[in-house]
């Protein structure tokens, strides 16, 4: 008897924990009819609930800029390269005569790759009064900088955190990079369009919001646009074995699979997919961006397609001169991912803001931010004024060769 | 819950075996590092939580030591090595050095405390196991450039056991495909060439023309390819994971020898035993406790090169931790402290959570582990072959 009653608790108890798990990611990452919605981009205001907290006010012998980045863990490319851009542009600001006679200070905060990390960042960043955060760029991480500082009514502007509903946080909130409600499109739209690619398999990131926004997006448009969707499957960052997914996914015989995840495993999937035998095209979003993608993924990664912010080889005044000023810092070397520039723009972004704001504390600078129109960054042009924190940006489609990315075709914003 | 009739929709019974051979070549490591907990459980009654650890060590001795020599300074620069002897060699570094490791860990953190309380031993591990985590991020390098797979691993590839054979009809039409799509690519790289352009994307209006005789070509010799391989049957296994599974085979082989017909084995049981009462009988119960460090530790090397080097795992000084939350997991299944309990929990789970994502339910991949730990502890509370001992206190 007493032993029944146990099995039963137990299967309650199993019952709960299936059910724990599922809640749990969507409370995080906000539901999938959430994603389904038209974009935010467009609906701007309304939505987004304004900090009650007044924030810091700009003042001290230096303006304090916080950067959160992944300075260990397995973003840290990502996270390098973030600090990397945002110093190269602390530096050029203070050498130009920085603001009102003070200069610039940047005060980086490691976040370990781990979103309560980065909140634990955020929070000794407001402790010491920086009077704007810049980062993340994982999604994850970066709503959870975005809660504490809509709590203290510190603006941030995220470096490479594409999730869509990330910017619904707070008006606080902006970014320099396009969302997934654009970039899932834009694969969806290269495959279809110009690759022919009719049925396609998707694997999904479960612990990264970043990944789930960016499946639903693609799936939504690859239907929209007459493609079929055959196979979703999931994994956990952190994950080393995928054959069990790519074995299934194998037998429903697709075109071509779509990664939504991070280079950390996207690499090692393809890999594996060419041992299970698998050997169709591999499409994805930025979280493929880095040196390591090749040295992960091998041979199974080569001719991979996915779509990024800029690119080095881009033919733009601005990127040529960012890459001459990065090259004379850096010792002669290229920025390996976008993040390099992005958190240039970013901190760029961040500093005009505090130029232009009009009452010289946080709230004057959210309203700058807000009120940002075609600020001409490394990645494109910047406007948001009215966007709700997410600028309408461009897009490349980039595919992988051995010796690195190269640049493939570029889709202006559409909506 | 899950309508059973929904769970059972969209099930491919044809790629059973597959998935069940997948789980057994995965489980298979599982379990070498599970063995590592059971052992030190058994002799000292201790959860060793910097066994995780100790996995990660290894597979960055891997690391380094196809650094070291998976090159030679050739006619073009840095060549690959590609000698199957240098995987031999990580292999026994990786397993040397971490039972060097084990032994250290074991010598300076878990015999001062052997005397206190079993909590303090528990609180040391934990304390040992965030040291080197943590520690380790401080020094080792992160998601290294240069894969240790891409250039040492010569067994790149996989092997097709052939269950029913293909259609020789259908073999015909995909070689007939691929001979058309051949041509057809050839046309659209001169086309490109003809142009001057960089990709089949910036073509001219003509030059789509040829690209869409390309993709049609592509998308025929796909469809041919799926008709071909839909109609045999075969089991796939890459050669890397076959190297794995049988290398862990024989380290298996090895232990239960080593264990059961040797005189240091016999001691081994007999302090896991009664460790008191093998030390009044004049075991000297401190060399034991030691080989059983080697012995343990050795194997999680042994598994983390092959991981590091077969699956292509990017390593971060937090890599041991999974792998280290589903050994301990499947040590528990098994009974915690008996060997042969430990090689069937790590099976399992391996084949549980293959079976799971076939099953179409991948995203409680983790979480399977810990349901039939739930189930099984509750049933047999030692575990499926240990024995519930009522602890005197």
């Amino acid at each position: 008897m007493k032993n029944k009653i146990g099995v039963f608790l137990t299967l309650a108890l199993a019952g709960s924990l299936l059910i724990g798990c599922n809640s749990s990611s969507s409370s995080t990452n906000t539901t999938p009819s959430d994603t389904d919605k038209p974009t935010t981009t467009t609906t701007a205001g309304g939505k987004r609930p304004a900090p009650t907290a007044a924030g810091p006010k700009i003042e001290g012998p230096t303006v304090k800029i916080g950067l959160v980045a992944s300075l260990n863990g397995e973003l840290k490319p990502w996270g390098d390269d973030s600090k990397n851009g945002a110093e190269l542009a602390i530096e050029e600001l203070n050498k130009s005569g920085g603001i009102d006679g003070k200069q610039y200070e940047l005060i980086t905060e490691d976040s370990n790759s781990k979103p309560e990390q980065g909140k634990t960042a955020a929070d000794r960043l407001i402790g010491k009064g920086v009077v704007g955060i810049v980062g993340e760029v994982a999604s994850g991480i970066t709503a959870q900088i975005a809660d504490s500082a809509f709590a203290a009514g510190v603006p941030v502007v995220a470096v490479g955190a594409t999730k869509t509903t990330l910017t619904d946080i707070g008006s606080n909130v902006f970014r320099v990079c396009y969302t997934d409600d654009f970039q899932g499109p834009v694969m969806a739209r290269f495959a279809y369009e110009e690759l022919r690619l009719k049925r396609i398999a998707v694997m999904t990131d479960n612990k990264q919001p970043y990944s789930q926004g960016l499946s639903e997006s693609f799936k939504a448009k690859f239907k929209a646009l007459g493609g079929e969707i055959i196979a979703e499957e999931f994994y956990n960052s952190g994950d080393q074995q995928f054959n069990a997914q790519l074995t299934n996914v194998k037998g429903k015989n697709p075109d071509a699979l779509f990664l939504s995840g991070y280079f950390t495993e996207v690499g090692l999937i393809a890999r594996q997919a060419r041992d299970v035998g698998l050997s169709v095209k591999l499409l994805g979003g930025d979280g493929w961006d880095s040196e390591e993608l090749v040295s992960g993924g091998g041979e199974g990664i080569v001719g991979g397609y996915f779509c990024n912010h800029y690119n080095n080889q881009e033919d733009r005044p601005e990127v040529k001169s960012f890459l001459e000023k990065w090259k004379a810092k850096f010792a002669g070397k290229l920025p390996g991912t976008t993040m390099g520039a992005l958190g240039y723009d970013s901190v760029m972004l961040m500093a005009d803001a505090i130029k232009r704001a009009e009452t010289k504390d946080a709230k004057g600078i959210i309203a700058a931010l807000d009120n940002t129109e075609n600020f001409p960054s490394v990645s494109g042009a910047i406007t948001l004024k009215g966007k709700g924190g997410n600028p309408p940006k461009r897009a490349l489609v980039v595919e992988v060769t051995k010796t690195g990315q190269v640049f493939r075709k570029a889709y202006e914003y559409f909506e | 819950m899950l309508e059973p009739s929904l769970l059972m929709a969209g099930l491919d019974p044809s790629a059973l075996p597959q998935q069940l051979l997948n789980g057994l070549m995965f489980g298979a490591i599982y379990a070498l590092v599970a063995l590592g907990y059971t052992m030190v459980y058994g002799v000292l009654r201790l959860i060793n939580f910097a066994h995780g650890e100790v996995f990660m060590i290894g597979a960055y001795t891997a690391l380094f030591v196809s650094w070291q020599s998976g090159y030679f300074q050739g006619a073009q620069g840095l060549q690959r090595a590609n000698n199957p002897g240098i995987l031999i060699l990580m292999l026994l570094a990786s397993m040397i050095v971490c039972a060097v490791l084990g032994v250290l860990i074991e010598r300076f953190a878990y015999r001062p405390m052997r005397k206190q309380p079993r909590i303090a031993s528990l609180i040391t591990a934990i304390g040992v196991s965030m040291l080197l985590q943590y520690g380790g991020a401080l020094v080792l390098p992160v998601s290294p450039p240069r894969s240790i797979l891409e250039e040492v691993n010569p067994y790149d590839g996989n092997h097709s056991i052939s269950i029913k054979p293909k259609d020789a009809a259908l073999q015909t039409a995909f070689t007939d495909a691929q001979a058309r799509q051949k041509t057809a690519d050839a046309a659209l790289a001169a086309q490109i060439k003809l142009e001057g352009v960089s990709s089949e994307f910036d073509l001219s209006e003509e030059g789509k023309k040829v690209n869409s005789a390309a993709l049609d070509a592509r998308d025929a010799t796909r469809g041919a390819k799926n008709n071909l391989d839909n109609s045999g049957m075969s089991l796939n296994v890459p050669y890397g994971q076959g190297i794995m599974f049988l290398t862990t085979l024989g380290l298996m082989g090895l232990l239960t020898y080593l264990v059961m017909f040797t005189k240091t084995g016999r001691e081994m049981r007999a302090v896991a035993h009664d460790f008191d009462s093998a030390a009044l009988m004049g075991m000297d119960v401190n060399r034991i406790v030691t080989i059983t460090f080697v012995i343990g530790s050795s194997l999680a090397g042994a598994g983390a090169m092959m991981c590091a080097t077969f699956l292509g795992t990017q390593l971060t000084s937090f890599v041991g931790v999974p792998w280290g939350v589903k050994a301990f997991v499947a040590a528990v299944l098994g009974g915690i402290g008996n060997i042969p309990g430990a090689v069937l929990g790590g099976l399992l789970i391996g084949v549980a959570e293959t079976v799971v994502v076939w099953a179409g339910g991948s995203q409680y991949k983790d979480a399977i582990a810990f349901v039939i730990l739930i189930f099984v502890l509750l049933v047999k509370p030692g575990g499926l072959l240990g024995s519930a001992k009522v602890e005197k206190v």
